[in-house]
């Protein structure tokens, strides 16, 4: 095929894909459909044009006749049909497939020559706006479907060898390899020992970050081309499926590397497939259950701590545990025991088994089987998480969350058994460093396996030596050991290193077969000093640990919900006004402190602590602060006990301290009835004592504390 | 490496000259046919994988890749060499694979004819019949000839022949 054809082929291809994102467009919004025919015009008028030069007699007739028909649209002959619509996008599909067939074979493949006569047709009819009008859709409905399989496909085969790049995004990295020219040809000049030898490596450095970044940026790719072909899918779903469906983008200009973006592309297919299909409800049900007729898709693009977060969410029916449970049962990928005691969570993951689907019947667009599962193996194979959320009833949301690139990731380099190993810091939550005296005590053990108590929860530890059969160090013996806190597909665990080296950003190199099958490394770095590390799979250490995904942990909402229905929790008891009991929930307190009161200072007649870098208004309800500050006077040195009260309201997370007189006790209690008097107390008993339970108390001193601010 | 190459080219004149490149372990030598080697990295650090087969002898940077290597003292079932070893870049004909080999030291460049070339003898290891393609009969002793194709560490997975060494050379750990 000579460069003209090719450059035809992609130029086309270009053109149809606007011009399938036009059409849908224009389906929904007929009224400013003026730029919209005028832009699918030039599209297949510049197709026709080129394929009468190139000698395309079979793609020139076609598109003849829809530029006729396009014309009568433009000059306002015609009217926005869907039926118009639909003709014209089997149009597109036809042209779609010639081209196709001009990419594999280089001629279009024409022998009878009337092949397309009976589209011809129909778009003449169209044209005229005399035959039944029903035709067409019934004609095309069921092939299109296979067309557009097709298309995809071919057109991947073409966009995913070439790329568009910003011509100045281009001159600038000329520039900057320009530039590292320079650099390295006075670095072969001058000597290590040389004055300007630290410079000329600052330069150095700074020029390949530049040219780092300029890469990355012409690999980047708005999210917006993934989703251009959407409307049209969803469009032809909604047809077979009998729904009606509205499609919401958000954050289309969200970029993501190029081979980010063709990975992730069948998993999002998918999903948004299953979102019509299983997700959306027949309009009469939505109607029943007084929602409007029209289900919504949204999808949305954005950026999230490091990674790109895409959404596809719908309003739709949501997912019935009870029948996810049954099925589940009934595919025998769970015992009906194990299924009884599963909670949301847990039974939501079943939806990602191999094997799994809940449509009540198999469609022609999902059902096989095939499911969840590929989209969660895809997406992780890119780095990437999947996560799901549904509430029945009111629809579900599945979060694709993928690395902005793959190339080059964020790592902690540790040390175990003499050797380095790179962590990525997308998994890693914290760092615990337990240090030689308490090295001891602080691994406990439940049967033979290792735990460690973060914050009052157990927390599965792993040895990363033992794990990996290293030698053991003596070194680990004398300075203790720090405790890498991972999570990785709903597993939480610790895993014990000797020792902790620099954050890098290493480059991501791949390993060969023979390792790979290993399965315990991602891949290999080389470090700054030159040495080699492996990079961890996070997750497969974790299984091949035998950690097992645990649910996540609750959230306040939900523990006040339990508080609510009388039902026993974990409570910090504390004395707080005299000889009176008073308790708050556990999960609340994040930390319990001995302050000096010479570091509790006053603004407007507030108590104020600092407290790592945040201001914390302080409670202090039983005027214990005052009690306290008597007590000094009289020459003795006492510290205020503070609890460090997390509270998070619609996100956003706030500390409050609490002034108390003395920690009793950390016991379960069973909630009495609400204290009336007080409003915002609860009554409890605590091992056979009443005691009062702090409610809401962040709802009552946030709005003091931004009067004082 | 240039050197090496224009003797080979010289040599290549006479019919059945072969240039060799001679590497040891143990006490044994070994040659590999000049033209199969990509470039002899001399002695390395080399990073070892946990989890990996005996035979592999770590990861090396090479040319901003990682390069797998096979160690080759393990593969004879000796035990491990205390000194640094030397590592040589091996590369397949379809270049597809590249890999590593780590003998303990590089000799040179050894001419020899191909008339001295003797099959393996038939009471020689399965593992041994695998690995040595025949030893030429030098002057100075046995030349045994290897082929790189074989050694390659996929290859060498597929063959199987050398799993049970890695668990008694390890000590009876887990595979």
């Amino acid at each position: 095929m000579d460069d003209l054809t090719k450059e035809f082929i992609a130029e086309s291809q270009e053109g149809l894909d606007r011009m399938e994102r036009c059409l849908t467009e224009l389906e929904m919004r007929p009224g400013d459909g003026e730029q919209l025919v005028g832009e699918i015009f030039r599209a297949v008028h510049t197709i026709k044009g080129t394929t009468g030069f190139l000698g395309f007699d079979r793609l020139e007739k076609l598109a003849h006749t829809g530029e006729h028909l396009l014309g009568s649209l433009r000059d306002g002959k015609l009217a926005v049909t869907s039926e118009l619509i639909s003709g014209l996008l089997s149009l597109l599909d036809r042209l779609r497939e010639i081209l196709m067939l001009i990419e594999e074979t280089g001629g279009e493949g024409t022998r009878i020559g009337d092949e397309d006569s009976e589209l011809i047709a129909v778009l003449a009819t169209l044209n005229g706006g005399a035959a039944p009008v029903a035709s067409p859709t019934a004609v095309n409905g069921p092939r299109m479907m296979l067309a557009e399989a097709g298309a995809s496909s071919g057109s991947s085969a073409a966009s995913e060898k070439t790329l568009r790049i910003d011509v100045e995004v281009l001159n600038r990295m000329m520039n900057l390899v320009g530039e590292l020219v320079l650099t390295r040809n006075q670095m072969l000049q001058s000597n290590m020992d040389a004055s300007n030898f630290s410079e000329l490596a600052r330069r150095l450095d700074s020029v390949t970050a530049d040219l780092r970044e300029s890469v990355m940026q012409a690999r980047m790719q708005p999210v917006g081309h993934l989703f251009g072909k959407f409307p049209r899918m969803v469009r032809d779903l909604a047809r077979t499926c009998g729904r009606e469906v509205r499609v919401e983008f958000f954050g289309q200009e969200t970029g993501l590397d190029k081979s980010l973006l063709e990975a992730i592309k069948d998993p999002l297919t998918h999903a948004v497939r299953n979102a019509v299909d299983h997700g959306i409800e027949a309009p009469e049900i939505r109607v029943m259950a007084g929602k409007p007729s029209e289900g919504c898709l949204r999808l949305r693009a954005f950026h999230q701590s490091g990674s790109v977060v895409i959404e596809v969410a719908d309003d739709g029916a949501g997912i019935a545990m009870e029948r996810v449970l049954a099925k589940a049962v009934e595919r025998g990928l769970v015992t009906s025991e194990q299924a009884a005691e599963m909670t949301e969570q847990e039974a939501l993951q079943l939806i990602f088994l191999p094997g799994f689907s809940t449509a009540a019947a198999v469609t022609t667009v999902s059902g096989r089987g095939v499911g969840m599962d590929v989209v969660r193996a895809n997406v992780e194979k890119v780095g990437g998480s999947v996560e799901l959320e549904s509430k029945v009833g009111m629809g579900t949301t599945l979060r694709l969350r993928v690395p902005l690139t793959l190339a080059i990731v964020p790592a902690l380099v540790v040390r175990s058994g003499g050797q380095s190993f790179a962590l990525p810091q997308s998994a890693l939550v914290e760092l615990v460093y337990v240090p030689q005296r308490d090295a001891k005590t602080a691994v406990e053990r439940v049967g033979t396996a290792e735990v460690y108590r973060l914050r009052e929860r157990l927390l599965p530890i792993v040895w990363l030596e033992r794990l990996l059969e290293l030698e053991k160090r003596n070194t680990a013996e004398s300075h203790g050991f720090y405790l890498a806190v991972l999570e990785a597909e709903g597993c939480r665990y610790g895993l014990v290193v000797d020792d902790l080296l620099a954050p890098e950003e290493i480059v991501v190199k791949p390993l060969s077969a023979v390792l790979r099958e290993i399965g315990l490394f991602s891949g290999a770095t080389v470090l700054g000093n030159g040495t080699l590390a492996l990079i961890l799979d996070i997750g497969a250490t974790a299984a091949r640990a035998g950690v097992k995904p645990v649910e996540e942990e609750r959230d306040e909402v939900e523990m006040e919900e339990k508080v609510a229905q009388g039902a026993e929790v974990s409570l910090l008891v504390f004395e707080d006004r005299a000889r009176e009991r008073t308790a708050l929930p556990l999960d609340v307190v994040e930390r319990i402190e001995s302050v000096p009161l010479t570091q509790i200072e006053y603004a407007g007649g507030r108590p104020l602590l600092q407290y790592r870098g945040e201001l914390l208004p302080l409670r202090d309800e039983g005027r214990v602060l005052a009690e306290l500050e008597a007590d000094q006077e009289g020459g003795e040195e006492v510290p205020a006990t503070v609890l460090i009260c997390r509270s998070s309201n619609k996100g956003v997370i706030r500390r409050t301290g609490m002034v108390v007189r003395k920690v009793l006790d950390v016991s379960g209690g069973m909630l009495l009835d609400r204290d009336d008097a007080t409003g915002e107390m609860d009554l409890a008993l605590v091992k056979d004592k009443l005691t009062t339970i702090h409610r809401e108390f962040d709802v009552k001193s946030a709005p003091e504390w931004k009067e004082v601010a | 490496m240039k050197i090496l190459e224009r003797e080979e080219v010289e040599l290549q004149d006479e019919d059945d000259a072969v240039s060799l490149c001679s590497m040891f372990a143990g006490s044994d030598s070994f040659g590999i046919d000049t033209g199969k080697i990509r470039e002899v990295l001399g002695k390395r650090e080399l990073q070892r994988v946990p989890m990996a087969p005996a035979y592999i002898g770590g990861v090396v940077p090479y040319r901003g890749e990682v390069l797998t290597t096979v160690n080759f003292r393990a593969l004879l079932g000796m035990s491990e060499y205390v000194e640094s070893s030397c590592v040589l870049v091996l590369e397949d004909d379809a270049g597809g694979e590249r890999f590593g080999l780590v003998v303990d030291a590089v000799g040179g460049v050894v001419t020899v004819s191909r008339k001295m070339l003797e099959a393996n003898p038939c009471t020689l290891e399965v593992q041994g019949k695998w690995l040595f393609d025949g030893a030429y009969k030098t002057q100075t002793g046995l030349l045994v000839q290897l082929d790189p194709q074989k050694l390659r560490p996929s290859r060498l997975a597929e063959t199987g022949l050398f799993k049970q060494r890695e668990s008694g050379h390890r000590n009876g750990e887990q595979l």
